[in-house]
């Protein structure tokens, strides 16, 4: 199958003039992403996440290598007729309304009078901005924010959209909604590119991911293959186990606490786990909770910091990549 | 069409941010001053109303100029509703003209409404007005493109504070740049003078602006003398917006 990259950086570097301490924000990064994706950018605070955006988008000029959309250098304006782009923190011009604030930006990508006024019934309907039509941003809460922003990045319907952490800041309603948005564009065949450093956000929108640590790119692929995904550990919650029992269990597994009559073990496998629990339920325990343990982003970032310090003794540069 | 859809934002945001308050500013001055004059009781009121209101408009206009023109594109980079415009197909040099354009605009329609206000008010006092009155109007309007130019300038390279005393000393210097080829004796031989005199030429000259006094007091000024200072002042702005343009376009944002 021939894919066209509608996303692709090549060597992307970015270092900013005031110093900083580990000089790029953002080193070689070489990635691409195929129409149709929904590809996670991942990373740790201050990983390069939003540095990365800003040359995409054509706000900070790379120091050096390139970004392309559809093939088209982003230093370029033309590269953004077809692209979508959600800020970090949606801002806005607060003395307009919603209204003239998605007129204003069909203006600036070339929509005729008509289309200007199809697209604002399009996407008011579409996030539910017709009972705000004409209220003046600076009244707006954090979530109606999000949703102007969401709707400025859809103006023009573009097959690119660039999301800078987009469910960040919104309660849980907000966060779904905002999900079901991006599932939605996903189906339209939209290719989404957006950071986060929310596991959950990430495991349940996307196709690929793609993870920053410290300015470089170390792992890209399916979220499967980069998270180590099997079941590494076992938690196990019972009650009323007889003190007789708690060497045996001690014994398999690792005591977490206890507290009233529950204990709470921790066992290496899901065999260990089961041998233990079998025989306490035959002793009269009752098993209360039992929660398998993957790997968190969280636990990966650390993984990967780890990796990368014993690398950076050893004098190598780390790199790997997980391809599909 | 995309420096249009600019250009029509800045000017709404001026209009919103209630800068055209400075009109009524403008009004008590007017008002006030051709009433302190009726009080002193000096004579020639009306050549003296006519002088207060063409220095109003250039003083009032370049108020605006200065203080909305310089941070222009600061603010938009400070508050960052930068990010999505940048991001759409649009040229930087489109963003930093259709700001301008608003702007000049926006600083148009007040001179023009300062320029109307007052000739009624002296046709109402028994004055006389003709269209020299909106010549020298509009020769006001041509300075403060100049101005608003080295304003936006500003606007690209430093803080709105910094921007406006800058500007300001322009302003104020390039209304007396007569001083510098016109040097005292001390001068002579030492090496500023040439510095001094280069500067003569490199600074804008805003007082080619003012035929103020000319057409209060009915000196003739020609048709020629128009033409070439119009010519003068979209010349240099347009050096001044090419410089911005040139600052804006590399930069990170
Ligand atoms: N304008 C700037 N000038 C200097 N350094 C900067 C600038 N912007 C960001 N940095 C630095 O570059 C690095 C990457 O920042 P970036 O904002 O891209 O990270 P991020 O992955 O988006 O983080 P977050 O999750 O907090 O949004 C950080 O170390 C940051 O301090
Ligand atoms: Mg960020």
């Amino acid at each position: 199958m021939n894919t066209i990259a509608i996303l692709k950086t090549v060597s992307l570097t970015k270092k900013y003039s005031s110093i900083s301490a580990r000089g790029y924000a953002v080193q070689d990064l070489s990635f691409e992403v195929n129409k149709g994706e929904v590809f996670g950018f991942l990373g740790r605070n201050g990983a390069g996440k939003t540095t990365t955006i800003k040359m995409i988008c054509g706000l900070l000029l790379p120091t050096s290598g390139n970004a392309y959309i559809n093939g088209c250098e982003t230093v370029d304006p033309n590269s953004r007729r077809n692209l979508g782009y959600l800020p970090e923190q949606p801002y806005f011009y607060e003395y307009l309304t919603p209204r003239e604030t998605i007129h204003f930006y069909c203006k600036l990508k070339g929509l005729n009078v008509k289309e200007r006024e199809q697209e604002w019934l399009r996407l008011s309907g579409l996030l539910g901005l017709e009972s705000i039509a004409d209220i003046r941003l600076k009244n707006f809460s954090k979530g109606m924010r999000q949703k102007i922003g969401f709707a400025i990045a859809l103006v023009g319907n573009p097959d690119l959209l660039i999301l800078d952490e987009p469910m960040s800041g919104l309660d849980p309603v907000g966060r779904k909604h905002i999900r079901e948005l991006i599932q939605q564009q996903k189906e339209l065949g939209k290719t989404i590119f957006f950071s986060s450093h929310v596991l959950s956000d990430v495991e349940q929108l996307c196709d690929r991911v793609g993870v920053l640590s410290r300015g470089k790119l170390v792992a890209t692929g399916h979220i499967k293959d980069v998270l180590q995904q099997d079941i590494r550990q076992v938690e196990v919650v019972f009650k009323d186990v007889a003190v007789s029992l708690m060497p045996f269990l001690k014994q398999r597994g690792t005591l977490l606490r206890t507290w009233e009559n529950y204990v709470q073990f921790q066992f290496d496998t899901i065999l260990t786990a089961n041998q233990a629990i079998a025989e306490c339920i035959h002793n009269g325990a009752v098993v209360i909770e039992l929660t398998p343990q993957k790997e968190t982003l969280e636990d990966y970032f650390m993984r990967m910091q780890i990796i990368e310090e014993q690398q950076k003794k050893k004098g190598e540069i780390y790199y790997s990549r997980v391809e599909e | 069409m995309r420096i249009l859809a600019v250009a029509q934002n800045t000017f709404r945001e001026s209009v919103r941010d209630k800068v055209l308050y400075v009109l009524l500013l403008f009004a008590g001055v007017v008002i006030i001053g051709s009433k302190a004059i009726g009080w002193i009781s000096i004579g020639q009121d009306i050549k003296i109303i006519k002088d207060l209101s063409l220095a109003g408009m250039s003083i009032f206009g370049a108020l605006i100029a200065i203080f909305v023109g310089t941070s222009l594109v600061y603010k938009e980079i400070d508050k960052k509703t930068i990010y999505t415009i940048i991001a759409q197909p649009l040229h930087r040099y489109e963003f930093v003209i259709g700001k301008y354009l608003g702007l000049l605009a926006l600083i148009f329609g007040v001179i023009l409404l300062m320029s109307m206000m007052s000739a009624i008010y002296i046709v109402i006092l028994g004055g006389e007005i003709n269209h020299w009155y909106f010549i020298a109007s509009f020769l006001v309007f041509m300075k403060l493109l100049l101005v608003t130019a080295l304003s936006v300038l500003f606007s690209t390279l430093s803080s709105p504070i910094l921007g406006a005393i800058i500007v300001f000393c322009f302003y104020v210097f390039g209304h007396a740049t007569g001083v510098l080829i016109d040097l005292p004796r001390q001068f002579e031989g030492s090496w500023s003078k040439p510095v001094l005199e280069g500067l003569y030429y490199v600074l804008p000259n805003f007082a080619n602006f003012d035929i103020r006094s000319e057409v209060v007091n009915g000196v003739p000024v020609s048709y020629s003398y128009v033409t070439y200072i119009i010519i003068y002042g979209v010349l240099y702005s347009t050096f001044f917006i090419y410089l911005a343009i040139l600052m804006f376009q590399r930069k990170d944002v």
